[in-house]
């Protein structure tokens, strides 16, 4: 390593840091007493150290408000719609890339101009066909719109087409059914695109705006990043901006932590959802 | 042949196919497709929201109304020079798109592509009211014109500040992959919480930027209420939200880039900036164009960002196509209109996706 390697970085980590100074700031304002905050949010290096420091806003959040409430149903949403998305883009990906039938080749077009239709063109009728069967503010509601995007059903066919075919031609061969092949065989081996997509739909659950907004009109059944929306409006009066501040790090939490953990995936989870769907 | 003991019950491969299909397949149908027809039916009826959620039948048929009542006005004419500027852009870019066909210098796809755009900059801002005319909705060009720009500020903003970074956090060692950390990690985060953090960043009372202003002697801008200053507030945090993607995409892009390409040019000395200008950025230029495209469509969906920030104004100026959308169709009740609109949304959404798809393509080639 060279001088001009060590300049590079050094080069790079102050935008980096100013990068990073946004979300340490929300992190910092959620530390300090909101009688504080209220005249000034610069105590300390600009408000960045948290001093005075204080636990207050996160014990408020979970004795007051219904920030643990939406973040219960993100969490139930979230899981829901992933492990539907898992089920339908399995089964759908398997037959599509595997098993021989009439109609293959303009089904997989149906499926893939499906695509190309956003969120922004189907929400109203959606709206209006959740309304006619009365199931606006429900956990089901706002799961299965998402469901139905083939974009899981398009990487879990293009795993299994890359699979060899020889392993299913062995079990063929020992005369085991298609299904218990799918069960037994394939799915052990797409773990890795399973663990791709799951993170890809938990992302987009959690982070979801449009549609719970649409959907959720009671608070009880608001999701953390509609409910986040909801109090941002008037932070400073009604709740005091350290408790907003606290909430908006609660929201962030499960995302961060996930992408801390499981960063190989979840860059790889953005890469093909972004050029695909 | 000793059959297997589970094969007695064993499906045909069609059967199989029927079974494994059928979960996606109804899903697929009752909430995509089924609701995308519905949406283009909705936009020919005069249909209000709440007057359609009591009676049924309190909608009318009117055919391509809507349409003409979101897009069109009374007396609308054509100019050749009604909006000279975009214009004389757009014939130039009609030239430069023969030219640098005839010459080879760009493919058939590129070349059509920017002819398309360009006879479309001609064509387009050409319609204004004539005398005594007036556009049925005035808010609804200008709305699309907002989101147009939203996307000219933020594209080029991300596209080019992503290259750079990719281009320089390149490698392998630990303290390039901690940077690549930092600048991807806002890109997990929610709209509501991105402009939550924004919307405190800019208050002209409590912003740590009025604070920094403020510590220089400054007066601080408020930023969120000032016409033009809102427009670049909800670029710069778009510009912060969504840099991860962009850069991860180049770096995926400048993997395939030999190694040896670069150890010859720094054999002739070309090394840093040189080295970038003559080989990263000719090598990249496949990525560079699915990149721009991609950020264009999801771009041009920004909802969170004006709806939560500036609420659209001040003065209508961050007003964006997908709010106008919403607040027509669950502010107004004018579930018709909105539908038209979202159509329009899907027609420009959809090109850009057939663009893409054709790109993705000629990339397997």
């Amino acid at each position: 390593m060279n001088r001009h390697y060590y300049r590079l970085i050094l080069g790079l980590s102050i935008p980096a840091f100013l990068w990073l100074v946004p979300t340490l700031w929300m992190v910092s304002l959620s530390f300090q007493p909101n009688d504080v905050l209220a005249r000034t949010t610069s105590t300390t290096a600009l408000g960045l150290i948290p001093i005075p420091f204080t636990w207050e806003n996160y014990a408020d959040l979970f004795q007051f408000g219904q920030v643990p409430v939406w973040f219960l149903n993100s969490l139930i949403v979230s899981v829901g719609m992933t492990l539907a998305v898992l089920a339908v883009s399995t089964t759908a990906g398997y037959a599509l890339a595997r098993l021989e039938f009439p109609f293959k080749e303009p089904l997989v077009v149906l499926c893939l101009m499906g695509l190309m239709v956003p969120e922004q063109a189907v929400f109203i009728p959606l709206y209006t066909m959740f309304a006619d069967w009365n199931w606006h503010n429900s956990h089901h509601a706002l799961i299965l719109p998402r469901v139905a995007v083939p974009i899981g059903v398009f990487l879990m066919m293009q795993f299994f087409k890359a699979i060899p075919r020889d392993i299913e031609e062995a079990a063929r061969i020992d005369g085991v059914g298609w299904l218990q092949i799918f069960w037994h065989v394939m799915l052990p081996l797409a773990r890795p695109a399973m663990m791709t997509l799951a993170i890809l739909t938990f992302l987009y659950a959690w982070n979801d705006y449009l549609w719970p907004l649409v959907s959720a009109q009671q608070r009880e059944f608001f999701t953390i990043t509609l409910g986040l929306a909801s109090i941002q409006s008037n932070f400073a009066q009604a709740e005091g901006l350290g408790r907003v501040m606290a909430s908006g790090v609660i929201a962030s939490l499960p995302v961060v932590v996930l992408f801390l953990i499981f960063q190989r995936y979840v860059v790889r989870a953005m890469t093909a959802g972004g050029t695909k769907g | 042949m000793p059959r297997h003991p589970g094969q007695r019950f064993a499906l045909s491969q069609r059967q199989a196919a029927v079974v494994l299909l059928l979960p996606f397949l109804a899903v697929y149908g009752l909430f995509l497709v089924y609701p995308f027809f519905k949406g283009v039916w909705i936009s020919l009826h005069d249909w209000n929201l709440m007057e359609v959620a009591f009676n049924p039948d309190a909608k009318a048929y009117v055919g391509l109304e809507n349409y003409e009542r979101v897009m069109w006005g009374r007396n609308i004419v054509w100019g050749a020079l009604a909006s000279p500027v975009l214009q004389i852009i757009g014939l130039i870019g009609v030239c430069l798109s023969l030219f640098l066909h005839r010459t080879g210098r760009a493919g058939r796809t590129t070349a059509l592509t920017m002819g398309i755009a360009a006879v479309l900059l001609f064509v387009l801002p050409g319609f204004h009211p004539g005398e005594e005319g007036r556009w049925f909705d005035r808010r609804f060009w200008p709305t699309v014109g907002n989101t147009i720009l939203f996307v000219g500020l933020a594209v080029p903003g991300v596209t080019v500040t992503a290259l750079l970074l990719a281009a320089a956090l390149n490698g392998e060692t630990r303290a390039k992959a901690t940077l690549r950390t930092l600048f991807f990690l806002s890109q997990v985060l929610s709209v509501t919480v991105v402009t939550l953090i924004w919307q405190i960043m800019f208050s002209p009372r409590q912003g740590l930027i009025a604070n920094l202003t403020e510590l220089f002697g400054g007066t601080p801008i408020t930023w969120l209420t000032a016409e033009g200053f809102a427009m670049a507030a909800i670029v710069i945090a778009t510009i912060w939200w969504s840099l991860g993607i962009a850069m991860i995409l180049f770096l995926a892009g400048l993997q395939d880039i030999s190694k040896d390409l670069y150890e010859a040019a720094a054999l002739d000395n070309a090394t840093g900036t040189q080295a970038f200008w003559h080989i990263t950025l000719p090598n990249l230029k496949r990525t560079i164009t699915v990149v721009v495209v991609l950020q264009i469509i999801l771009h041009f969906q920004v909802f969170g960002q004006s709806h939560l920030m500036t609420n659209g104004g001040p003065n209508d100026s961050t007003q964006v196509l997908v709010r106008y959308i919403y607040q027509t169709a669950f502010r107004d009740s004018d579930l018709g209109r909105a539908s038209a609109m979202a159509v329009f949304l899907f027609v420009i959404m959809g090109s850009f996706s057939i663009l893409q798809f054709v790109l993705g393509r000629e990339k397997d080639q």
